[in-house]
């Protein structure tokens, strides 16, 4: 046991002073492992959010449809209420006109040039509005369907729901391409480290190559042999994992009310990516730590397996 | 007791290194192994440090047949068979102690227990003033004891030289010589691959002659003919 303790400490000795004698190489090294790793803590991110817009979106879909002008509001209230007996529709609720009315002013009763417009208006310019929530996101476009038929073409003015959802697939589409780049971007990066370290491990093991044949001779076992590159290695990736953590949490800090403000505005409480990443630092530098601890392993274990026999 | 058996050795196809080779070395002997250059006398070494595998025959130190060795079984014969060369194979960057060291800390040895006996072997090898020299810095002989000291770090029960007096003027070969009898007499095995007669004259020691991969003779206080 104490055996195996004084080898490990002696092997960990030897992997730093490979790291120091190499240290340009290893900090070139650890550069790019920590921008693979911001890279990949992007998208992470990305993804998150994506799906935190999506979901506020989707809340945020209120497909309305407006009346005509002249609907007297018994009418309203039974096509609210055939509305609402379907079973894909969780509320409809009606807003008539003079409630849009007073809304309206209430919102802007510190306005007074609105003020003045309104009371020049002889007529009330809103109309009655029917709000549908869906019991399913999905189910908004059968619904819409539903009130653009014949049926209710008398009643119905306009039905209001196309515009969210091409704001939708269009935020989709934008994300799956942030996405891709990122994906490219990271895909490179990693390569990138696997081909320094794999280089930066078989210069080592030239230039250790008369002690490491003069170990083999006094009998080291192989773990005595390659474990200094090995942990060298994962060392730099330990290294990258801190560098980037200490990049990645103060920019997200930074970007966060940028991010709200785009994202989330006119929520209560706006999804913060910033608290997500606190709250969640354990997965966050769990991947990180995953992956570069992966990406260390493999490009050593390569590197010795081709030129430590 | 090292034995070896029927033992062959091809490197290729064409001609082998060894041939049906079958030898009986009890512990605590002292053996000179001579013969023309080409005769197989590294080789023989070789295979007892599983620097090479024999192709044919066994090979048992002591009881463990290390014909078939396992990859990993390896270091641990290693330490138990110490080996020097006619070029030294020292680390130029480190001082005589930190060689010997060197050899220590590869077997896990605990840094007091090596700081303990690095100077007891330095001792033996009557270089303990020189411990904190560089290679660069000392003579053939004594470069050649530093890699005795260190061969001798785990207390191995065979020594190996193959031509450990090769680079050395006669005064220095025979204080090489000394140094292995002295060894021996500690009770190491030793087996010493050589082209010097005078060494082998003067030793008085059992002799084994190789001729181009056989044992040709082998004679109790023999003397170098070829
Ligand atoms: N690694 C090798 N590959 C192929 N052939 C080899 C190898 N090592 C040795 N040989 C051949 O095996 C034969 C025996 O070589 P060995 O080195 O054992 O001779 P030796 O008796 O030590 O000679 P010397 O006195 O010159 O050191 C020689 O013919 C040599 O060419
Ligand atoms: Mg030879």
């Amino acid at each position: 046991m104490t055996m195996i303790k004084t080898s490990s400490w002696r092997i960990l000795r030897n992997a730093l002073q490979n790291f120091q004698r190499n240290i340009w190489l290893s900090l070139a090294t650890t550069i790019i492992m920590t921008l693979t790793l911001i890279m990949t803590s992007f998208l992470y991110f990305l993804n998150v959010l994506g799906s935190e817009v999506l979901n506020t979106i989707e809340e945020k879909v209120d497909l309305s449809a407006t009346f005509k002008d002249d609907i007297a509001e018994d009418q309203i209230s039974i096509i609210a209420e055939d509305i609402r007996s379907r079973a894909d529709v969780q509320e409809a609720r009606v807003v008539t006109s003079e409630q849009a009315l007073e809304d309206f002013r209430a919102r802007h009763a510190d306005d007074p040039f609105i003020e003045e417009s309104l009371r020049e208006l002889e007529k009330n310019p809103l109309p009655s509005t029917l709000f549908i929530i869906a019991a399913d996101p999905r189910q908004y476009q059968t619904i819409a369907s539903e009130l653009e038929t014949e049926r209710y073409e008398p009643f119905i003015e306009s039905v209001n729901f196309e515009n969210s959802r091409t704001v939708i697939e269009r935020l989709i589409a934008v994300m799956s391409g942030v996405r891709n780049i990122g994906l490219v971007t990271t895909v490179v990066l990693a390569s990138l480290v696997i081909m320094i370290m794999f280089n930066t491990i078989r210069l080592a093991i030239y230039s250790f190559r008369e002690e490491i044949d003069i170990m083999r001779l006094v009998g080291a076992s192989n773990w005595f042999i390659r474990g200094p590159f090995i942990i060298e290695a994962v060392m730099v990736a330990l290294l990258s994992v801190i560098v980037s953590t200490f990049v990645l949490y103060p920019v997200l800090e930074t970007i966060n009310p940028e991010v709200q403000r785009f994202f989330f505005s006119g929520q209560a409480e706006p999804f913060s990516i910033y608290s997500y990443a606190l709250s969640h630092w354990t997965t966050v530098i769990g991947l990180e730590a995953l992956l570069a601890v992966g990406l260390a392993v493999f490009s050593s274990l390569v590197a010795i397996r081709r030129y430590l026999r | 007791m090292i034995s070896f058996s029927n033992v062959s050795k091809l490197y290729s196809e064409d001609g082998a290194a060894l041939r049906s080779v079958t030898l009986k070395i009890p512990t605590g002997d002292f053996v000179s192994i001579v013969g023309q250059s080409g005769a197989g006398k590294s080789t023989l070494l070789k295979l007892l440090s599983a620097e090479e595998r024999p192709s044919e025959g066994s090979i048992i130190i002591d009881g463990w047949d290390i014909t078939q060795i396992k990859k990993w079984q390896v270091p641990y014969l290693r330490r138990q068979v110490g080996v020097i060369f006619q070029d030294f194979k020292l680390l130029p960057k480190r001082t005589a102690f930190e060689n010997v060291a060197f050899a220590m800390e590869v077997g896990g040895a605990k840094t007091k227990e090596i700081r303990d006996s690095v100077p007891q072997i330095l001792k033996l090898v009557n270089l303990l003033e020189k411990a904190e020299m560089y290679p660069n810095e000392m003579s053939g002989g004594e470069r050649q004891r530093v890699s005795i000291a260190r061969a001798l770090a785990y207390k191995p029960q065979i020594l190996l030289a193959d031509e450990p007096t090769g680079n050395l003027d006669a005064l220095h070969s025979w204080d090489i010589v000394q140094l292995l009898i002295k060894i021996n007499k500690l009770g190491t095995t030793v087996l010493l691959a050589t082209h010097n007669d005078d060494v082998v004259n003067a030793l008085k020691k059992r002799v084994v002659t190789l001729s181009k991969g056989q044992v040709v003779s082998d004679q109790e206080a023999g003397t170098y003919k070829l």
